[in-house]
């Protein structure tokens, strides 16, 4: 009896060494696992799981070329003005964990990919039992997933660096599942309006944020019809053409890098990256006498092509990871709509709005970035292009939808400050600033902030309050109007129709 | 017939309305060769290759040098919707007899 569990034992140490604690391993086999659940055959489940490896080994060559160009920069940094430099963007924040995690904590980044696993079983479980909890969207989004996952870990271990390994993934499990139902789901009845019955929930990094816009658009729409105020349209707005380019991301983020690392390398100064040339025997910095210019050309641009790098990893496995997770919850799920990527919106609605949040988020951005300078904020915050455009168009298209121009310009605006302010402070706080990035999307700079306050300051209770919350808001929304809010999922012809009437008796 | 589906990100919604084409495609008994996903920097430049483009009816102008070289280009306004692509392949190409 002894020998087989002693070899029992060795069988788990092997399977915990080689795949639990090795993320691309750990991807691959919940693949292959979600693969063989929805019985497909042997040779498509072999091949997912070989996409899924080689596109998280993908990942980490551009995670790795990220670091190592951005080092110099943050050690400069550092030593020379005592900054730290973050730049918010999900995958500069997933890099800042997969950085810091053993480091800090001394856990593997292969548990992260077991909490994404807890998570997204605990959002089916929720939306199995919708009888009770009130929930309809599954969180299908596998990039945001992973991301949002890393973050959760982290703020997690942050507030209880002592817990068990067990435990981070159960309590975290049950959070991030929680968030991922009830945030999928705020968006619904708004994502119908604006897509007239699209049939799909938004499960990105911003769920709570267009719940939150949209209401704000409501207030400003009763506010102007009581004022007899007739609301401008985007739709009359004629803008520049060459504002196209920032549709694609590679230019944008070339754009965006090249203006930031820019300006803070002209500030370091030539001599520094002559230094780290000499001190890192040649792997780095500049070659005395070489051109500053083309340097700092360079090193700006390499941003953007291990960016690029990392997310053609993230597509290759993320493919993967949502085949076999769509599959497993089209199977459990009746009566229940998938939550995607919030880019599904942009093409309803005005496209104006796209461009027209994204610019004012932007500027509300870069006066946060200004005002953090003036004011000798230890962390600063350098605009990544995914919280810039994704957030701020999304808040602009729901924004012009319910309450045109004027709240489609404000909304974004406002998202834009409290982007730049709400992640400086959490990631200095919670440690993640020193490694360079932070998730930085609008949720992860408001609710996530407020639950980590929570759980830091009332521990085990704040657990429960954080739990709580979540729980009631489902209900709360359902109790709002009960008869209509299962239909605008089953049956959106008939939720319209006894709209138009509800409207009519006011 | 060569597709691509294209998306500001290439990995979110570009995924998804891949799916949708693939049903759609199948309920026209329509055969796909190969179909890929990606962002739109990278489409724009391979766009050429291929003979179809699927992508979000705001960013259809993004491949008007490739419809000019004889690509089909069809702008999707749900990507979730099958019937919707089904529609659009049935009214903007003539590949339904």
């Amino acid at each position: 009896m002894s020998q087989f569990l002693d070899i029992l034992l060795k069988i788990w140490d092997y399977f915990a060494t080689n795949i639990l604690t090795q993320p691309a391993y750990m991807i691959g086999f919940i693949v292959l696992l979600g693969y063989i659940l929805e019985r497909k055959p042997l040779y498509e489940s072999i091949a997912g799981f070989l996409k899924a490896v080689i596109g998280y080994m993908i990942l980490m060559v551009g995670s790795g070329g990220l670091v190592s160009s951005f080092r110099p920069i943050l050690t400069g940094l550092k030593t020379r003005f005592n900054l730290t430099a973050t730049v918010i963007d999900p995958y500069f924040g997933q890099n800042a964990v997969t950085d810091g995690l053993l480091k800090t904590f001394g856990r593997t980044f292969g548990d992260v990919m077991l909490l994404l696993l807890f998570a997204f079983i605990f959002n089916i479980l929720l939306v199995r039992f919708q009888k009770y909890t009130k929930l309809r969207a599954v969180f299908t989004t596998g990039n945001v997933q992973v991301q949002q996952a890393a973050t959760a870990f982290w703020l997690l271990l942050f507030c209880f660096p002592k817990m068990g390994r067990i435990e981070v993934l159960l309590v975290m499990g049950v959070i991030l599942g929680l968030y991922w139902a009830v945030g999928s789901n705020l968006t619904i009845r708004y994502t119908q309006d604006l897509t007239d019955g699209g049939g799909f929930a938004i499960a990105h990094q911003q769920v709570f944020g267009i719940a939150f816009v949209s209401w704000l658009s409501d207030r400003f729409k009763a506010h102007e019809i009581k004022s007899n105020k007739k609301a401008r349209r985007l739709e009359d707005i004629q803008l520049p053409g060459f504002l196209k380019i920032f549709n694609e991301n590679m230019v944008a983020t070339g754009i965006l890098m090249l203006f930031f690392f820019g300006i803070i390398m002209l500030v370091l100064g030539r001599p520094y990256f002559n230094e780290v040339y000499v001190s890192s025997k040649g792997a780095s910095g500049l070659v005395p006498g070489g051109s500053f210019l083309f340097y700092i050309l360079t090193t700006s641009l390499s941003f953007a092509v291990n960016l690029a790098i990392l997310q053609l990893g993230v597509r290759t496995f993320v493919g993967e990871l949502t085949e076999s997770f769509t599959g497993i919850s089209d199977k459990l799920l009746p009566g229940s709509v998938p939550g995607i990527d919030v880019a599904a919106t942009f093409a309803f609605g005005e496209p104006n709005a796209v461009t027209i949040g994204f610019l004012f988020g932007a500027l509300g951005q870069f006066l946060a970035i200004g005002a953090l300078l003036v004011f000798h904020s230890p962390t600063i915050i350098i605009a990544g292009f995914i919280p810039l455009f994704f957030d701020n168009a999304a808040f602009g298209i729901y924004a012009n939808k319910r309450a045109g121009a004027k709240a489609a310009m404000l909304l974004p605006f406002c998202s834009g400050l409290i982007q730049v302010f709400g992640a400086a402070l959490i990631s200095s706080w919670v440690g993640l600033s020193k490694f360079g990035g932070y998730l930085g999307m609008f949720d992860w700079d408001t609710v996530w902030p407020i639950f980590t306050v929570l759980m830091k300051f009332l521990g085990i209770f704040g657990i429960i309050a954080v739990v709580v919350i979540l729980v009631v808001i489902p209900q709360l929304e359902y109790r709002h109007d009960p008869k209509n809010y299962f239909l605008m999922v089953t049956d959106y012809e008939q939720y319209k129709k006894n709209m138009a009437e509800k409207k009519a008796l006011k | 017939m060569n597709i691509l589906v294209s998306c500001a990100n290439g990995s979110g919604t570009s995924l998804m309305m891949m799916k949708s084409v693939q049903k759609a495609f199948k309920q026209l008994d329509l055969p796909i060769t190969k179909i890929e996903h990606t962002s739109l920097a990278e489409g724009k430049s391979t766009a050429r290759s291929y003979d179809m483009v699927f992508t979000p009816s705001n960013f259809v102008d993004m491949f008007d040098e490739a419809k000019a070289k004889g690509v089909m280009v069809i702008g999707v306004k749900n990507v979730m919707s099958d019937k919707e692509i089904m529609q659009h392949v049935r009214e903007e190409t003539d590949l339904v007899k």
